[in-house]
């Protein structure tokens, strides 16, 4: 079973106020039975030093003056008391008339003073008893001064001999009143438990009444309203922290989408627009009966059409692996005037018919640390981007240094008629200067973008800046030794 | 019929405009927003039909300004912009009908076709002048109940008459409704091709179709 808040909360605190109940009942049954048989066995005591005190020695031998009369329990008929006193020599002296014929059991103590154990009296019923070794009292006969000095000195003192007395006493009425303290106990116990455990999930229920209230919340949520935030005022301040994550998460979330969203927006009608060339082609072509020549024109037209939608999404999936991380380096040492050659003889012959100065002033010995196949993608695109948007006549430079473990880039080209807010957005995916779609296909919007994405795969960085129509692009690249 | 076509594609722009040439309209292309602009407001144009993601003059400013200026021309949208937001967007700007890329050609045609129609307050795809008829989806020609066959460039020049039957019509207005931008500026080819039609229409013992008023222009039928 899943783990459930409000269980544990409601087991917690319900064990706890157990224990809580338990311990406290003991200490107070404890305390109780102490007092009661405290109470008992004073009550106990008191009537066998009663007895005892009616004891008397005399000259002619053990007088007990007890008069069973004075304290009726010892011969009451329904659950009498008990006591029997014995001398020194085991001789029964006396004992009470409920006794009859049978004996109390004794114990060992010692003299002067009171013990007590409990014992099953004579009937049957349990009891306890004190047991209380004593010397009576001596007695001299009220006779008269002279005689009594006389006898003083002619008899001897008289030595009290050890009396031996049980009191015994049922304990029912003690035992009764334990029983009912223990059913007290146990039962209010019982009933503050129930009474808790009532409280206490109706306590807890509303305790998290906000967390049910945001699991609903949540459970709205669908993936086309992820901007509906998750109120955090009337959050109670102990969730205010996870609503807020939550919130967060969302927006991120939310982000995701719409880039999911607008891309997907981007690349259907990026697929539009060569499709719909395609489809008028052909159709137009198909209008009517043509010579073999047309026919031939309209495929060539549809099969660049073709070739330039391949390489917008050979280059959308390049980006995607970028993007997603799954483009695994294999970092080595590049020359960089090397690659940048490589990369420039493509265009090299339409630049130049086109009159624009080519100069590269790289240092034969600049090297940059990163994935040559990468790094040539980035600066294929960055000079294809230059070849095509520099002015008929106009200059395309390329320079680089070397700073403190990193390697300078920087194209720059005539020509640009971008403003230098128009120019923020050239790494912005589709976007094309001015919204033109004429030169769809060699990176139909996405060649800047590609550039971006490698840079920041190969651990460098890149920026652009418009000034007096020159479009300069500089590239920061780690050099080879640099970790 | 005179059409604009402003769209920057070169495949595009390509087979759109010789599809609506072959159709029988007089195509001006361009693939620039401030070039379409200026064509727009410097011609009469029957029918302009605009993408919206232009250079330098985006295709909703064009519209914008076209109809800031009174232009009457009908516009077609023609875009990769398919939401209802950016199609409400459009039409709200002023544009007459709006069709989303891809697009099926025959389509295109017709709506093109329709447009040009309600330029001339038509709304009968047949034409009928006098005993004359045209079917002008198929660009089919009848006198009676004969059929006369005419070439392309009469074929236009008969439907823009058409249109305006009963309407003089001057040779300047030919000139501009009937004929592209970069065609050979000779303004004797409009009286050549009257002349054609004159011969492929006349019927011995039937009224003339054609009138000419003098020094103002040409009348196909109505009058006397």
């Amino acid at each position: 079973m899943r783990a459930s808040l409000r269980r544990r909360l409601l087991g917690w605190t319900i064990g706890g106020m157990a224990l809580l109940l338990a311990v406290f009942a003991v200490v107070v049954y404890a305390a109780i039975e102490r007092a009661l048989a405290g109470g008992f066995d004073d009550g106990l005591a008191a009537t066998a030093w009663a007895i005892a005190a009616s004891v008397k020695e005399e000259r002619d031998g053990i007088e007990v003056e007890f008069d069973e009369r004075e304290m009726p329990e010892f011969r009451r008929p329904d659950r009498p008391a008990y006591f029997e006193l014995w001398r020194e020599d085991g001789r029964v002296l006396q004992r009470s008339s409920s006794l009859a014929e049978s004996g109390l059991d004794r114990r060992e103590s010692a003299v002067g003073a009171t013990a007590f154990y409990p014992l099953a009296l004579p009937d049957g019923r349990p009891g306890r008893a004190v047991i209380l070794r004593f010397r009576p009292r001596v007695e001299d006969e009220q006779e008269g001064e002279d005689e009594r000095e006389d006898e003083r000195a002619a008899a001897p003192p008289v030595v009290p001999q050890l009396i031996t007395l049980v009191v015994a006493r049922e304990t029912a009425g003690l035992d009764r009143s334990l029983a009912m303290l223990r059913w007290l106990l146990v039962g209010a116990g019982g009933g503050t438990i129930l009474l808790t455990l009532l409280v206490a999930s109706v306590v807890v229920r509303r305790g998290l009444r906000p967390l049910d209230a945001l699991a609903a919340r949540i459970a709205g949520i669908r993936e086309d309203n992820l901007s509906a935030a998750l109120p955090e005022a009337g959050m109670p301040a102990e969730m205010a922290p996870v609503v807020r994550r939550l919130n967060e998460l969302l927006a991120r979330l939310e982000e995701a989408f719409q880039r999911e969203r607008a891309l997907t927006a981007d690349v259907a009608h990026e697929l539009r627009t060569p499709l719909a060339g395609m489809r008028s082609t052909m159709e137009v072509a198909l209008s009517r009966a043509r010579a073999a020549g047309d026919y031939q024109q309209a495929l060539r037209d549809c099969l660049s059409i073709v070739c330039q939608t391949q390489a917008m999404a050979d280059n959308l999936l390049t980006l995607a692996r970028l993007e997603g991380g799954q483009t695994v380096l294999r970092v080595q040492e590049v020359r960089l005037a090397e690659l940048v050659e490589v990369c420039w003889r493509p265009h090299a012959p339409a630049v130049r018919a086109r009159g624009i100065a080519y100069e590269s002033r790289l240092p034969g010995d600049l090297d940059v640390g990163a994935d040559r196949d990468i790094l040539a993608m980035v600066l294929s695109n960055l000079l294809a981007n230059a070849a095509e948007h520099t002015d008929d006549g106009g200059r395309i430079e390329i320079e680089g240094r070397s700073a403190g473990g990193t390697a300078e880039l920087a194209i720059s080209n005539t020509g640009c008629r971008l403003t230098p807010e128009e120019a923020a957005h050239v790494f912005d995916r589709f976007w094309r200067g001015d919204a033109a779609r004429a030169d769809t296909g060699a990176h139909g919007g996405l060649g800047l973008t590609l550039v971006e994405r490698g840079v920041a795969a190969l651990g460098g960085s890149v920026a652009v800046r418009v000034d007096g129509g020159v479009f300069a692009v500089r590239l920061t690249l780690p050099s080879p030794s640099a970790p | 019929m005179r059409v604009l076509l402003v769209e920057d594609y070169p495949p595009l722009q390509k087979s759109v405009a010789k599809g609506l040439r072959e159709a029988g309209f007089a195509v001006d292309v361009t693939g620039d927003g401030e070039e379409g602009l200026w064509y727009a407001t410097t011609n009469p144009y029957d029918v302009v039909v605009l993408d919206l993601m232009l250079p330098k003059v985006d295709g909703l400013t064009i519209l914008r300004r076209l109809r800031a200026d009174g232009r009457p021309c009908h516009v077609l949208i023609l875009t990769a912009r398919d939401t209802v937001a950016d199609r409400v967007r459009g039409l709200d700007f002023g544009a007459d009908d709006y069709l989303v890329k891809p697009f099926a050609f025959e389509e295109l045609l017709a709506r093109v076709r329709a447009l040009a129609r309600r330029a001339y307050r038509a709304k009968n795809p047949a034409l009928r002048v006098q005993d004359l008829r045209i079917e002008t989806p198929t660009q089919r020609v009848w006198r009676g109940k004969e059929e006369v066959h005419l070439t392309p460039r009469e074929y236009v020049l008969l439907e823009y008459l058409a249109m305006r039957a009963g309407e003089v019509v001057s040779r300047m207005d030919i000139w501009e409704h009937v004929y592209e931008f970069n065609a050979e500026a000779d303004s004797n080819v409009v009286d050549v091709y009257i002349g054609y039609l004159r011969r492929k229409l006349g019927r011995p013992g039937k009224p003339p179709l054609i009138h000419t008023v003098r020094g103002r222009g040409y009348r196909l039928g109505g009058g006397e």
